[in-house]
């Protein structure tokens, strides 16, 4: 009831003018950064994290900003996916699989109509499930103290590492790289500084938006150049535009399914849109059996993934919200961008700053209406902002970008070191190493530090306090399994397949 | 190979992180752990997943095909001129001269490009200086755009 109370308020934060319009325009540019090959939600919500500071929005308008941008992310990818066979975003990799042969039979409309309606069902059930669960969690984590702080962040590293599939070293690189970018700059608690090089610039740190735009907006114009689009060309002929009853009955309980298992992967730190959608499609497959197209145009191929990506993308915000350990790269930027305004996500967020929460999930049921209603009947504008050559596209995201990283401190200073982070995080990539965990150990570190010299401070320095309380231990023990299970499981697949050979 | 330069550079790094925060000691200290602790334990996993890598190299090659190296190094130098020029020339300008490289490496002609960059240089900066409050730096433009 005490819920539903919240809400009610929260939905008061999300409809006043400014913040409808703000997710209006939110839904619209998420959609079509989403669509465009090479920029997903992570570019797109970095790109306009420092644009929201700058022009001064309060804290729950900038944070439903961004999320209008992540949940129209995941709408948008699917429309490059159906039309051009080149997934807009990672989560739309496997709505190409059915959605472009759809395209080439004439249903493009079809499968761009039955596929927003999978984006919205995915997208409500699972903001459903915060509303249900986020509260709940929050509640549990009060809690918590710092020993298991420490060892619920180790937590989310071990699953970022372990479900990041061909190379879990890099992935763990990537983080100790973030964990030690964080330590340049002052240290609080002793004035000592660290890593500065007595560099003015670097006393305070380095800017959280510097590293992001650095590593995903700079190396990811300098990737787009090797790209080639081998692209048949955009499909002009999509047919009939909407779904009929018929469809929308044979993907009904598809769609739900891939909507509840979207949100349990988006809940779990580490994974994300990607798995989520390839885990709901190879379901749906196995689930229709003999009767199934799978591959060469079912509608149920192009739900089942769509449901999927956008659950995901909203279960995503459960534990940023309620822990203050973002679960994806996307909702770490998005507690950088609270770090901005001196807010910490976390349990206690929930009590001391409902209008923020309770707005953000509201504004979420607000922008998925929104989205559903922009991208049914205005596909034809999004298909012509495809048309935009990439020779003006790309100096344009650039010149976007520096405006937000100069916005902050207004440093030449700052510009150079966004360079070098691109540059970097372009040879890296290049290499195999993700970036997701590196933002992830870069927003964490602090509070890890800060967490780990607190609960050794209880006991005066004796290791045993991080692995004393259950929920620690328990912890700990996911952790380890995190690590360890994914590479025994794929040994094991990997005798099945020599077996079969 | 190329796995193995890398880990070989995080154990340098590593190294050098270890020999930089050795010295990190408090004046006065009210915690047991100081703030050397944390950035020792970070040099000594980056050291770590650096040898890890030089040891047992995954088959990721680097792979970068010859015909990218000349657009990629352009647009690396656009980027780091841009930012050289920006407080100088201003935005506008500064945009301008970073989108013809940047354009041309993404297949547009030196025209298209140029065109490109003024407009987004103008267009960026009305939108952000003028509408949005977001201050931009007119830099050698500064007697027409005003500002400094």
């Amino acid at each position: 009831m005490e819920t539903l109370q919240y809400l009610l308020t929260g939905f008061g934060v999300a409809l006043t003018p400014t913040n409808l319009m703000v997710a209006a325009i939110g839904a619209f540019i998420g959609t079509i950064v989403g669509m465009l090959p090479g920029l997903g939600p992570i570019n797109g919500v970095a790109i306009l994290m420092p644009l929201a500071f700058a022009l001064k929005l309060p804290p729950e308008t900038a944070l439903i900003l961004l999320a209008a941008v992540y949940m129209g992310c995941e709408y948008g990818g699917r429309i490059s996916s159906i039309l051009l066979n080149v997934p807009g975003d990672a989560g739309a990799i496997m709505t190409a699989l059915d959605g472009y042969p759809m395209a080439k039979k004439g249903m493009g409309g079809v499968a761009l109509s039955i596929s927003a309606w999978a984006s919205f069902m995915g997208s409500l059930i699972a903001t459903i499930g915060i509303v249900l669960f986020a509260p709940l969690l929050a509640r549990w984590a009060l809690a918590f103290g710092p020993a298991e702080y420490f060892a619920l962040m180790c937590f989310a590293f071990a699953c970022i590492t372990g479900l990041m599939g061909d190379a879990p070293m890099k992935a763990a690189l990537a983080a100790i790289i973030g964990l030690s970018l964080s330590t340049i700059g002052l240290d609080s608690n002793s004035g000592v500084y660290r890593f500065t090089g007595d560099n003015l610039h670097l006393s305070d740190g380095i800017q959280f938006i510097v590293v992001v735009i650095g590593v995903f907006s700079i190396s990811e114009i300098l990737l787009m150049l090797e790209q080639h689009h081998k692209s048949e060309g955009i499909i002009k002929e999509t047919g009939r535009a909407l779904f009929n009853l018929k469809e929308l009955a044979l993907t009904w309980w598809g769609t739900v399914r891939s909507a509840v298992l979207g949100f349990i992967v988006g809940v779990l730190p580490g994974a994300g849109a990607t798995i989520a959608s390839a885990m709901a499609y190879s379901m749906e497959k196995r689930m229709a059996g003999p009767d199934g197209h799978f591959g060469q145009g079912d509608v149920r191929g192009v739900a089942a993934p769509e449901a999927a990506n956008n659950a995901s993308a909203a279960g995503s915000f459960v534990p940023m919200l309620t822990l203050g350990v973002p679960g994806s790269g996307t909702t770490a930027v998005m507690v950088g961008a609270l770090s901005l305004y001196n807010i910490t996500p976390g349990p206690a967020l929930f009590s001391q700053n409902p209008t923020l929460v309770w707005g953000l999930i509201a504004s979420l049921f607000v922008a998925n209406v929104m989205l559903l209603c922009i991208n049914i009947p205005m596909v034809g504008v999004f298909t012509r902002v495809l048309r935009v050559p990439n020779w003006a596209l790309v100096p344009g995201i650039l010149a976007v970008s520096t405006v937000g990283v100069f916005s902050v401190h207004a440093t030449t200073f700052d510009l150079m070191l966004m360079s070098t982070f691109g540059v970097a995080g372009y040879l890296l990539r290049k290499q195999g190493v993700p970036m997701a965990p590196l933002i992830l150990g870069f927003v964490l570190g602090d509070m890890m530090e800060q967490n780990l010299r607190r609960a050794l401070s209880i006991t005066n320095g004796e290791l045993g306090i991080l692995f004393q309380s259950p929920i620690s231990k328990g912890l700990w023990i996911i952790a380890a399994a995190m690590i360890v299970v994914p590479p025994l499981m794929r040994m094991r697949a990997g005798h099945k397949v020599h077996a079969v050979i | 190979m190329s796995d193995r330069i890398l880990g070989a550079v995080c154990v340098v790094v590593g190294a050098g992180m270890a020999w930089a925060a050795h010295g990190y000691a408090a004046p006065i200290s009210y915690e047991p752990v100081g703030p050397r602790a944390f950035p020792l334990l970070m040099a000594g996993l980056m050291a770590g997943a650096g040898a890890w890598l030089v040891v047992r190299p995954g088959p990721h090659g680097f792979g970068l095909a010859r015909d990218h190296l000349k657009p990629i190094s352009f647009a690396v130098v656009a980027v780091f001129i841009y930012a050289a020029l920006y407080e100088w020339l201003g935005f506008t300008l500064a945009t301008t001269v970073m989108a013809l490289p940047v354009g041309m490496a993404f297949g547009g002609s030196w025209k298209q490009s140029l065109a490109a960059g003024a407009g987004l240089g103008l267009v960026l900066f009305l939108l952000f200086d003028k509408l949005l409050d977001v201050v931009l730096p007119t830099g050698v433009l500064s007697f027409i755009l005003g500002g400094r």
